[in-house]
């Protein structure tokens, strides 16, 4: 088995030479940049190598291998901002690229708040362990037999319908050089398993579900595939027992999914920097400190959980990153900060800079935890209940969510209607509607205690709201 | 281009399996102005070989940059030996070999990709300033404005072993533009986009900036007053922008063959009524009635010409949509809607403009004919699913009584089975246009895609609070 496990050492040998490589061109590119006239400059990187199965039709069907650069310039001059990316390291398109950054700023208004600024160094106790040598030199044959488990099992039950799946892998280098002496790279190795599908029995034909999942670490990726698959198949099956939802408005229950896809998504709106900057949220500086959530509402963004998707140690522009408290206890403790943000507001970057390398940095959360409350879960279901006899439970959602008013109005996918304390069935043509920050403010019922991570990034507990509506044809 | 393409026919010709090999290069600029000035303005350029090798039913994909001789055999190489690796893992239902086809050899250009290349990039911040300053000009009401353009030039060489050598270019363009409106600390956005594939002129004909300006900037300040619809199903007229969008999601989903083959609820329906016989329903790569559409392409990612399907003819499913692979497994020829994002992706099937044929009625006859309804328009996102239930979200509800539209609600969420709402379709209107905006797809990869339709009356689920 091992024999076949592992590439050979030529791969290490070719990755050095590929550093070096994005290394030398992002130095270029910053030297081509000043000689066109920039006052200041910052290269993103990055080199990605990678290989994937992808599956169709219950059925392996194409694997494949790629490698590639990406290079994107932002450049200052006379407050004016250009930016301009390419995939090639070779010297006439990286001169190319420097000439047009400066064109473009050259017409530009000016706009004090751009900035380019030295990052402090990255501090000591963040992870150093985004990187697996075993991962990095995984055969295409292992990586073949990890996705021959995931068919093997989700083959099992013939009522389960595989899509579309992939197992890929993928090793990359991730630079930002600046022309004020920052010089940061970072490598990473990442396993990544999905699976898209749904249940048929007879004329009976469930929803599209999906799955993704992700580990750093070689040896946990085989039992990852196989327990994940089963989890995933068993719960796409159990939607085949179907009935209808009733139109209604009043307390609804949402799975952690369904938190991260509707309330997670409107509250990273308000909660960055620049929609303060631009007075397109509901909060501004006066409400730092202030009640602006439920007192059942801890939120976090934690960028060194290394086993989640957005996990990184600097960011878009080499700023170090750090756990950043947003919502304490419901209370407003601060925004996510780019420098742009940071400059504009006369604060400190939060280390919030996100983006590749080819889009001008803007301001996202790395990986946004929701903390879990007081109750089980089994105590939410129980509140819910006691509250009112039938209720949905919300697993995942396909809709719309306006994060300027917070509404969201969508179909509940997958969705579970209970009565009595009990779940009955899966609803299928459900829409529900709501508000999410009344949601998460004044009418919140439960939290649980218990908290999942959603597609290996976001991590949120089961919530019960009041005032929801619920409409069925 | 065409030295590119010389050696990759050659290197084809001498492949030992069925191998494709894509050129592609894309040029982007994009400029976003907020409060007069510019947020982001950006340069992209991205060029590379993707090829693709099909052994004993297997597929095995490889892309690289390096596009000298021995970084293209490299790639090969690649690709051939993933095809290799998984060849006795594929199960014997699939095709061994893929027939023989028609496929497009010469060069394929789609208009507009000189002018608009040839106007400079100050030029068209001066359109995007006028727009984003227009908006925040029409009422006190907008706090700020956004304007968005993007262009981009794609220049593409498809070779295959078996035959195909095209030569395509194109470029398209789009504006996005949202106006956010303000009240009493109560916040609206407003949105509307346009995209074509084509000149300048295509994108900002005569007043259609200051037209557009307008209309977004209106949406914004009348939102903010207008209370949230009462759900329930309902009688709706969508505009061709949302009969676009029920196209494309409820059904051109729902009929990409990949997912038949996956068991979707299109699966067995071939010749059987699925709509209203008013309805019939068409993909195409380039739609005569409606010039310079946003996902026009000529030729698609596998070689093969990209013609007009007819999915839905008169209310009977008459076609799926297929690449050459499951053309072969269906037995009918490919229809040209194997479509790759970049060189680094390999080709699925997708849409391009699709679209429902228009009616003999007006708008107008329709509203008056209407005793209780909503008047559906702006496009938001949508998303289909295997059982044909489809949702897309809508930014603009317009009550209808007795004949007449009233009162303005905030935006809503549309849902229902689709070919169950295809059944329910009494009145098409003439009026007819391609009108997705700035919309791409999304199945892993993006696609640029258009539809549209006329004005069309159902009965589908309207979502809403509920009293």
């Amino acid at each position: 088995m091992q024999s076949h496990y592992w590439r050979n050492s030529k791969i290490v040998e070719a990755l050095r030479k590929e550093k070096t490589n994005l290394e030398n061109a992002a130095s270029k590119l910053l030297s081509f940049a000043m000689k066109a006239g920039a006052e200041a400059a910052e290269v993103c990187g990055t080199y990605t190598q990678g290989t994937r199965i992808s599956l169709e039709k219950q059925d392996f069907h194409l694997a494949s291998s790629g490698q590639g650069y990406e290079l994107g310039l932002r450049i200052l001059l006379h407050s004016k901002q250009g930016f301009s990316s390419c995939n090639s390291t070779e010297a006439k398109e990286l001169k190319a690229i420097a000439l047009r950054a400066v064109e473009i700023a050259g017409f530009s208004p000016p706009n004090p708040y751009y900035a380019i600024c030295a990052s402090d160094n990255v501090p000591t106790e963040a992870p150093s362990d985004l990187w697996d040598e075993g991962l990095h030199q995984v055969s295409l044959r292992t990586q073949k037999e990890w996705t021959r488990l995931m068919v093997a099992e989700a083959t099992k039950d013939p009522r389960f319908r595989l899509n579309e799946g992939s197992v890929s892998i993928q090793s990359r280098l991730y630079l930002v050089m600046n022309s004020k002496a920052t010089h940061k790279i970072e490598k990473e190795t990442v396993a990544e398993w999905n699976l898209m599908g749904m249940a048929v029995e007879n004329e009976n034909i469930t929803s599209f579900d999906y799955f993704s999942e992700l580990s750093r670490k070689a040896p946990a990726i085989p039992e990852g595939v196989i327990s994940s698959t089963r989890k995933f198949c068993q719960q796409v099956i159990r939607n085949l027992k179907n009935g209808p939802a009733k139109s209604s408005r009043g307390i609804v229950v949402f799975s952690p999914r369904a938190v991260v896809d509707i309330f997670l998504a409107a509250l990273s709106y308000q909660l960055n920097g620049r929609t303060l900057v631009e007075k397109t949220g509901r909060w501004d500086r006066g409400h730092i400190g202030s009640q602006v959530l439920s007192e059942k509402i801890t939120l976090r963004d934690m960028p060194w959980l290394i086993d989640r998707t957005g996990a990184c140690i600097f960011d878009r522009e080499g700023t170090p990153t750090k756990n950043v408290t947003v919502i304490e206890k419901g209370r407003l403790k601060e925004f996510l900060l780019d420098q742009y943000a940071a400059k504009a507001l006369d604060l400190c970057s939060t280390g919030n800079a996100s983006g590749s390398p080819s889009v001008v940095p803007s301001v996202a959360p790395h990986v946004l935890c929701l903390e879990g409350g007081e109750d089980p879960v089994d105590s939410v279901f129980k509140t819910a209940t006691s509250a009112q006899k039938e209720f949905l439970l919300v697993r995942r959602f396909s809709g719309q969510v306006d994060p300027v008013t917070g509404d969201f109005s969508g179909v509940a996918k997958g969705s579970e209607w209970w009565h009595a304390g009990e779940c009955c069935y899966f609803v299928r043509e459900t829409l529900i509607s709501g508000n999410v920050l009344d949601c998460m403010g004044s009418n919140i019922v439960a939290v649980s205690r218990e908290t999942e991570t959603v597609d290996s990034s976001e991590q949120a507990p089961t919530i019960a709201t009041e005032n929801v509506s619920v409409t069925i044809a | 281009m065409k030295d590119i393409s010389a050696r990759l026919q050659k290197i084809a010709q001498s492949a030992p399996h069925w191998t494709e090999l894509r050129y592609q290069k894309r040029r982007s600029q994009s400029l976003q102005v907020q409060k007069g000035l510019i947020k982001q303005a950006k340069s992209n350029v991205v060029a590379g070989l993707g090829v693709r090798v099909f052994v004993d039913g297997a597929w095995g994909f490889s892309s690289t940059t390096d596009l000298g001789l021995k970084g293209i055999e490299k790639a090969v190489k690649d690709a051939s030996r993933c095809a290799t690796e998984l060849s006795g893992f594929v199960k014997k239902s699939g095709i061994k070999k893929l027939p023989e086809v028609v496929l497009a050899r010469g060069e394929f250009m789609l208009p507009g990709v000189v002018e608009l290349g040839n106007m400079s990039l100050e030029q068209k911040l001066a359109t995007v300033l006028q727009a984003e300053e227009r908006i925040r000009n029409c009422s006190s009401k907008i706090q700020s404005a956004t304007c968005t353009y993007q262009e981009f030039f794609e220049d593409k060489i498809v070779v295959t072993s078996d035959g195909a050598q095209a030569l395509s270019c194109l470029a398209r363009n789009e504006l996005r533009l949202t106006a956010v409106a303000a009240q009493q600390g109560q916040l609206v956005e407003g949105h509307h986009s346009i995209g074509r594939t084509g000149p300048w002129e295509c994108l900002f004909n005569p007043n259609a900036v200051e037209v557009m300006s307008e209309q977004t900037a209106k949406l914004a300040a009348d939102l903010l007053k207008a209370p949230r619809v009462s759900g329930g199903l309902s009688t709706l007229i969508l505009s061709p922008a949302m009969v676009g969008l029920l196209a494309h999601e409820a059904i051109g989903h729902t009929v990409e063959a990949d997912f038949v083959l996956s068991g979707s609820v299109a699966s067995g329906k071939l010749g059987k009524m699925v709509a209203s016989p008013l309805i019939t329903l068409c993909d195409s790569g380039k739609v005569d009635e409606n010039p310079f559409g946003g996902g026009d392409i000529l030729v698609d990612d596998e070689g093969v010409k990209a013609g007009t399907t007819v999915i839905i003819g008169n209310g009977i499913l008459m076609s799926y949509l297929h690449n050459r692979e499951s053309a072969a497994l269906f037995e009918v020829e490919p229809t040209g809607n194997a479509r790759a994002w970049l060189f680094r992706d390999e080709p699925l099937i997708r849409m391009r403009n699709t679209y429902i044929k228009p009616g003999n009625t007006s708008l107008e006859e329709m509203i008056q004919s209407t005793d209780d309804g909503y008047l559906v328009d702006g496009p938001l996102g949508g998303q289909a699913d295997a059982t044909g239930e489809f949702m897309f979200g809508a930014q603009k509800v317009q009550k209808i009584q007795k004949g007449r539209v009233t009162d303005l609600y905030r935006g809503a969420t549309i849902s229902g089975q689709a070919f169950n709402v295809l059944s329910t379709v009494d009145a098409l209107s003439k009026e007819f246009r391609l009108d997705l905006g700035s919309g791409y797809c999304g199945k892993g990869q993006p696609a640029k895609v258009d539809a549209g339709g006329p004005y069309l009356r159902c009965k589908a689920i309207i979502g809403g609070i509920q009293k």
